[in-house]
């Protein structure tokens, strides 16, 4: 379990995340939604131990900020939004950085083939020769996403959950990619690790998600389960536009749902 | 890329963009490269002396007829080539893996030691004992005699280096950013006292900054080794601890943190050590351009990014180079000798070129 209390950051003085209370429960998806500037990713990045917070979090029962890195990332995998790289690694070569921990959780001696396995599960069969500035912006997040699968591979490991931290996963993909990423991220869950995510798209949210985290100017708006957070008012509070959840488009305007994939 | 099949290179079917085969094949060649340049250095310069002779002598215990050459002989290759070259592999070595630790860690392929002072720092250094020996810093000259020179370069770069972390560091974290700048405006301030001193400094003293700046390995003796070798060596014996994280640190501070690596301690690790083996060497042989740069960068095309082959690669294509560059300094004007920065430049600029030009496509990513 991660459970975060209190949680304020500040940046350069100004406040971006102010009181907020957050706990993501193992065999979870938890979503964090909100508008632009709400701030999402600053949250995570305190739940990360990135930035400098106030307030407490925990993973199983452990202070974050009393664990070294080692121990941190025994325990959870952070996938950034984007990465940026200086040197032509290869596909393959970054992939492996997630195994330098050394607690993916596979028998020794599977190490050395989990980064085919997990380029396989991202959909990138035979990408591990290319040279990873040669991607596109989506494949190179399905890269990245290889490699923080790596990093904890078992979601179980020594009768201790793990983590999976996703930034905005899916932002850059095509729908049948999002659709790929998001049912890794519920395996994951589903076979008792724990997954928090950011995400933009409400619909994919309402599918996945067990949980909500609504943010809005810093702070909690809402939490719960999508049928409970998701409706009218929440929505027009949060995101400034009247939307009507669940209301189909008149006449005979096509539109496509991901909560349609066969 | 098409993999290219080397001669020697285990038959595993390696698995594929895992260069790891190949970064052995080409660490197993420059080992044997790295033989044979010893092997030349110790048996070319501007002396007759013949090392093979002296080597076998000493080996099988013969007694050579003429026993005065045989002295001579002894004396040059002992005395005069063998710390030449030891100090040659030794300053090489550094200032390649330098390079490649400073790159990495700046995440920026054009990154040398420079960029965190240490070279202005030691040329104040050194400078400073070139024009005031005789002045103000006539004590320091009177107690170290000729390891003046050398200890005020070292302790002028590591000062240096230290202030720029100390102005870089807020909070117990580095800003690579905020060092890279500041640095810039020391170097500049160190540069610009280092141009007063040259100011000041008369015909002699002008003649004699301008070769160190040129850098040689002509001073090399033994008790010098002694002096800075441990620094060089323990220096360099550190970086394979770094190669780990230096490969996270291309993904960013901040994953690298997440992979486990704690990133403060690598950083300071980093830093003090190249200030340490940079300084040192730039001590006893002066401003060796060149090195730093491109061998890291030639390796890096070869076998790709991966420190743990990159590091001890660079170490040993520096030392090769170095000696290589050595002997040509020593033996293509001889008896009179060519300041080794000049060779180093000459040969290794177009080199570089020519790689360069092959290599576009590789080079933008």
């Amino acid at each position: 379990m991660i459970e975060a209390r209190d949680i304020s950051v500040a940046i350069g003085g100004k406040r971006i995340v102010a009181h907020v209370d957050f706990t993501a429960r193992p065999g979870e998806v938890s979503a964090i939604v909100g508008p632009n500037g709400s701030g999402k990713t600053t949250l995570l990045k305190a739940l990360t131990g990135e930035l400098p917070y106030t307030g407490t979090v925990t993973l199983n029962g452990c202070d974050l900020s009393a664990m070294k890195p080692i121990e941190a990332a025994s325990l959870r995998a952070v996938l950034p939004q984007a990465t940026a790289l200086s040197f032509p690694f290869t596909v393959r070569e970054i992939v492996r950085l997630g195994l330098i921990g050394g607690r993916s959780g596979v028998l020794p001696g599977e190490d050395t083939r989990l980064p085919e396995r997990a380029l396989a599960r991202v959909d990138l069969d035979g990408f591990g020769a290319r040279f990873y500035q040669e991607l596109s912006g989506g494949e190179q997040q399905r890269v990245q996403l290889a490699r923080v699968l790596c990093q904890v591979w078992a979601p179980v490991l020594e009768g201790r959950p793990r983590y999976l931290f996703l930034d905005e996963p899916v932002s850059s993909l095509d729908v049948k990619h999002q659709l790929i990423i998001m049912n890794i991220a519920r395996d994951f869950a589903w076979r008792g690790g724990g997954v928090v995510a950011i995400l933009h798209d409400l619909n994919l949210t309402a599918m996945y998600a067990d949980r909500i985290f609504v943010l809005s100017g810093g702070q909690l708006a809402a939490a719960g389960a999508p049928v409970d957070v998701l409706n009218d008012e929440l929505i027009e509070k949060v995101f400034g536009c009247r939307l009507k959840v669940g209301a189909l488009p008149e006449g005979s305007m096509p539109f496509v749902l991901p909560q349609s994939a066969a | 890329m098409a993999e290219q099949s080397i001669a020697g290179a285990p038959r595993v079917m390696a698995a594929e963009g895992d260069r790891s085969a190949r970064a052995r094949a080409v660490i197993a060649l420059l080992c044997l490269a790295l033989t044979l340049s010893v092997f030349l250095s110790l048996t070319s310069g501007a002396s007759d002396a013949s090392a093979v002779r002296v080597i076998r002598d000493w080996f099988t215990g013969a007694v050579p007829a003429d026993a005065a050459l045989a002295a001579r002989d002894q004396l040059i290759v002992y005395d005069i080539r063998m710390p030449r070259v030891l100090l040659g592999a030794l300053i090489g070595a550094a200032l390649a893996v330098c390079g490649a630790v400073m790159q990495g860690l700046f995440r920026n392929p054009l990154a040398d030691p420079g960029l965190i002072g240490v070279s202005a720092g030691s040329s104040l250094g050194a400078v400073a004992i070139i024009v005031l020996d005789a002045t103000w810093l006539a004590p320091v000259t009177l107690a170290f005699g000729t390891l003046a020179l050398p200890l005020a370069a070292f302790f002028g770069g590591l000062a240096v280096t230290l202030l720029l972390y100390a102005i870089a560091t807020r909070q117990g974290r580095t800003s690579v950013a905020t060092m890279l700048l500041a640095g810039i405006a020391i170097s500049a301030l160190a540069m610009a006292l280092t141009g007063v001193l040259i100011f000041m400094a008369d015909d002699r003293q002008l003649r004699d900054l301008t070769f160190w700046q040129l850098g040689s390995l002509a001073g090399a003796t033994w008790p010098k080794i002694g002096t800075v070798g441990p620094v060089i060596i323990l220096a360099i014996a550190a970086m394979p601890f770094l190669s780990r994280g230096l490969n996270a640190l291309a993904l960013g501070e901040a994953t690298a943190g997440h992979l486990g690596i704690p990133v403060q301690r690598l950083k300071y690790t980093a830093i003090v050590g190249v200030s340490a083996a940079v300084g040192a060497s730039v001590a006893v042989s002066g401003g060796i351009g060149f090195i730093g740069i491109v061998v890291p960068h030639v390796l890096r095309l070869a076998i790709g990014p991966d420190n743990r082959y990159l590091l001890p690669a660079s170490a040993l294509l520096g030392a090769s180079l170095l000696l290589i560059a050595d002997a040509v300094a020593r033996t293509i004007v001889a008896p009179a000798e060519l300041p080794i920065g000049i060779v180093t430049a000459v040969a290794g600029a177009p080199f570089f070129l020519w790689i360069l030009l092959r290599k576009r496509g590789v080079i933008d990513l």
